[in-house]
């Protein structure tokens, strides 16, 4: 239903959908996979844990009218059922565990070396400068440009920075406002799984039907067949992490193409992630959007952090078609309203950086590369091929351990060194259980320390 | 493609302030509309921040001095006992800890009840999470609340009640005997309370901020949401924060993380600094804001507004339109951008039409067009500039004269 002002009835409007209230949280049950700790080896679609806070729809029984209730019997407070599917995030538990035991942190994604001077400045130079005030909400004009420019150079496309690209903090939010704004509850979501933890917990909130499809080792290809089974006419949107988060692995011109003839036959959006865009070491990036009739169904999202060592400024972007654009504004609106002004202005700088800091920040990372691949390869992991981004994914099972989990905590009480357990990135965890994601956006120093620990400590069995 | 776009998405239409913010740029008119500073943030804090940059605070970042202080910060001007570890959520901004704090308590049909006049975000956000926004009227001239006119408002589906005090738009501090009828509401009907405190530092004469979360039975269900914003003037810094009981604050986080990760980095370093500045700093807020609300109520009063309502805190005054002016808060303000060069908010975008309520009482809510909300955080020029405007455009009693223009 189509409302023109912002103050009408949202009652009228949702009163129907309360009695939906229970089958929405069923069927959330029963989509979803489990967490870190609790229960592992239920696959998808199996039915999962009931949510353990919820007693509201019993006890509002319980209450016949709205004169005798005065005194009525307390019902727990509680927080939101879509909740279940938040609880503190692998790397937080890693990162403690890491601090109690000093171990070297090849976990978390973000580098322990700084952003390059001439970003900084121009950010200090904006602070001083009085740049200090709300931003307009989807963008300073500055930032809008350069990102338009940025993104011509390295598609071919042309996009309007007023009207097509809306400025988020960092990616992250580019991926919360995306799926709020364009997702409603029940709709059908495709994810590759392994995959980022945001994806899932953000299309929750929205209550989306997620449905995955799994890469697997040694090349993590796309099973083209399964995804032919997935998509329907039924699938709202699938989203593509490329390069890809953990596995490094960087979607072919062929798959993208399979993915994009499904997605045009189907009438299925496309949202891409693609953070890692100039990290990428093996092959040429391909932007979804690029491809023939993919533009006006695609919502390319990307951020500075991590091409400009800068996680911590929280600057990303999400381009699309104006008719895309409206969703994610509307929700980035009431999300944060507006991005961090002096960052912005200092992205509108950085973007516009020379071709040589991109080929420098990529020999750095491939030389990097080198030296974690090469040790772990010593010490006796079976190493995947990463084409792309700062991750490497490796088999841990000859160390004996009976899962990555397991095998983490080993390595970082036994061994120093800080490794993330991939099957949180799944919807089974079992899919990810021999596996576990090294990172190399360290310095140099801190790679071969951990690599040295490795070599001394880690038997192979 | 437009049935791509989610139904709550399509229901949103965008910032009537933000709209008229550009009618005004094209214009080159004095905006007194949106809610920010012309002047520039305070030296000390720039300073901090840009230490922070070259000290290489750059990369995702938990700061926890900011949450320690912030704890003290709640026990000296609240008596409340916050834990530092668990109770908060730093967020990007104000907003951001909002939104967090929403999707953490609301499901689909839950209801929470709003003060109206109210500021546009809180409806929207709440809609987004699937709830009911249930809005109470507050009774003009004076925005008073009537605990009657809340007690018929909520009902055993209400989640949670918001209240922003210092009130946007109308400048409105509630007094104890509304906090007081608030929190006794929450207690006997088990909701939970979100709170938006980011003009806790911006009250006049004697009106002292007072938490909702500091009267009894309260801390246990209230989270409170404040930010650097407004206090420090870097609206553009994004830095703000939840206060909970641990559980919820633990939610809050746990959502925040997944909307956007992190808070920037430098800022959070500086929001260290800022949150240490000296009393002196936050009495001399005070007082500026206070001579800058004096200035713009004589100022308007002067040309035939009716200020009935002095603000007892926040950065806007909400006046009524001269009686003798016919013309709806909408058009008004069209003219006096047009005409004065000068723009403002038109007060219907703050009111909430609410069904059930207007059948009940066959009041007359037609006042809600004849309020216009004027933002009062601007240099001393500006508002002399916007003084000087308003000026030229009033006849020999001092009245101001809009014309009708041809449009």
């Amino acid at each position: 239903m189509q409302v023109q002002c912002t103050w009408t009835f949202p009652q009228m409007r949702f009163r129907h959908s309360t009695s939906s209230v229970l089958s929405l949280s069923e069927h959330l049950s029963e989509s979803f996979g489990v967490r870190i700790g609790s229960g592992r080896g239920r696959s998808c679609g199996y039915p999962s844990f009931v949510p353990t806070m919820s007693t509201v729809s019993t006890e509002k029984d319980t209450v016949s009218t709205l004169s005798d209730s005065i005194q009525k019997t307390p019902r727990p407070l509680q927080v939101a059922k879509r909740l279940e599917k938040f609880k503190t995030t692998i790397f937080t538990q890693m990162s403690n565990l890491a601090i109690k035991h000093g171990a070297i942190n090849l976990g978390q994604g973000f580098p322990n070396f700084d952003g390059p001077e001439f970003v900084k400045e121009a950010a200090i130079q904006a602070i001083k400068d009085g740049k200090n005030q709300y931003a307009r909400g989807y963008g300073v004009q500055e930032l809008n440009n350069a990102i338009a420019e940025r993104f011509k150079k390295d598609t071919g496309l042309a996009v309007d920075p007023e009207k097509e690209v809306t400025v988020t903090s960092g990616c992250t939010e580019a991926i919360a406002a995306t799926i709020l704004g364009l997702i409603n509850p029940g709709d059908e979501v495709i994810l590759f799984a392994p995959f980022y933890d945001s994806y899932e917990a953000t299309l929750s909130m929205a209550g989306a039907n997620v449905k995955c499809v799994t890469l697997r080792p040694p090349n993590f290809a796309v099973p083209i067949n399964e995804l032919k089974s997935a998509i329907s006419k039924n699938t709202r949107a699938v989203l593509i992490n490329t390069p890809h988060n953990p596995t490094g692995k960087m979607f072919t011109r062929e798959e993208m193409n399979a993915i994009a003839s499904l997605c045009i036959e189907n009438d299925v959006l496309v949202f891409t992630d693609e953070v890692y865009d100039k990290l990428a070491f093996e092959m040429d990036h391909i932007s979804m959007a690029s491809l023939p009739g993919m533009f006006e169904r695609t919502v390319t999202m990307n951020s500075l952090g991590k091409t400009f060592s800068l996680t911590g400024w929280k600057i990303g972007w999400a381009i699309a078609p104006p008719h895309l654009t409206w969703g994610v504004r509307q929700a980035h609106a009431f999300l944060t309203f507006a991005t961090s002004t002096p960052m912005q202005w200092a992205t509108s700088v950085a973007l516009r950086a020379p071709d040589s800091y991109y080929e420098e920040l990529k020999r750095d990372y491939m030389k990097k590369k080198a030296i974690l691949v090469e040790g772990l390869e010593a010490v006796g992991f079976k190493v995947f091929p990463s084409s792309g981004t700062y991750f490497v994914v490796v088999d841990h099972t000859p160390f004996g351990l009976e899962n990555d989990i397991a095998f983490c905590e080993y390595l970082i009480e036994k061994v120093g060194v800080v490794a993330i357990p991939t099957s949180v990135f799944y919807l089974n965890p079992e899919d990810g259980k021999n596996l576990v994601r090294f990172t190399f956006c360290k310095d140099e120093e801190t790679l071969k320390a951990a690599v040295k620990r490795m070599k001394e400590k880690l038997m192979r069995k | 493609m437009e049935e791509k776009l989610s139904t709550v998405a399509k229901s949103f239409t965008s910032s009537p302030i933000q709209e008229l913010s550009h009618l005004a740029q094209r214009c080159s008119a004095i905006n007194l509309a949106e809610g920010f500073p012309d002047f520039p943030a305070p030296a000390h804090i720039k300073t901090a921040a840009v230490s922070a940059i070259n000290s290489d605070f750059n990369q995702y970042r938990h700061v926890q001095g900011l949450c320690d202080h912030l704890a003290i910060m709640a026990k000296k001007m609240h008596g409340l006992d916050v834990n530092p570890l668990t109770d908060i959520a730093i967020c990007c901004g104000q907003t951001e800890a909002f939104a967090a704090a929403v999707f953490a308590i609301i499901d689909r049909g839950d209801e929470v009840v709003l003060f109206d006049p109210s500021y546009e975000t809180y409806e929207g956000c709440i809609t987004m999470a699937g709830g009911i926004p249930v809005f109470v009227a507050l009774d003009p001239p004076h925005w008073t609340l009537d605990p009657n006119k809340l007690l018929q408002s909520v009902t055993r589906r209400t989640k949670a009640i918001v209240l922003n005090s210092p009130q946007n738009p109308t400048g409105k501090v509630f007094s104890k005997d509304e906090l007081e009828t608030i929190a006794g509401v929450c207690r006997t009907w088990n909701c939970l309370a979100i709170t938006d405190e980011v003009y806790e530092h911006i009250t006049f004469e004697n009106e002292k901020h007072i938490s909702l979360a500091s009267f009894s039975g309260m801390q246990e269900r209230t989270i409170i949401t404040s930010s650097l914003s407004k206090t420090f003037s870097v609206t553009g810094w994004r830095v703000g924060w939840a206060i909970a009981p641990a559980f919820i604050a633990s939610a809050i986080r746990n959502i925040h993380v997944k909307i956007t990760d992190s808070a920037p980095a430098p800022f959070q370093e500086a929001a260290l600094t800022a949150l240490r500045s000296p009393s002196e700093y936050f009495e001399s807020l005070r007082r500026d804001y206070e001579s800058k609300r004096d200035y713009i109520v004589k100022l308007l009063a002067g040309i035939g507004f009716k200020i009935e309502f002095k603000p007892q805190g926040s950065i806007f005054l909400f006046a009524e339109i001269p009686e003798s002016c016919l013309l709806s808060d909408v058009e008004y303000v069209k003219e006096l951008i047009k005409q004065a060069g000068v723009v403002a908010v038109p007060g219907r975008g703050f009111f909430h039409t609410n069904l059930s309520m207007k059948k009940i009482s066959q009041e007359d809510f037609s006042y809600q067009e004849r309020y216009i909300r004027f933002a009062f955080c601007k240099s001393d020029t500006t508002l002399a500039a916007a003084a000087q405007k308003l000026g030229k455009l009033s006849d020999a009693t001092g009245r101001l004269k809009l014309h009708h223009s041809d449009t």
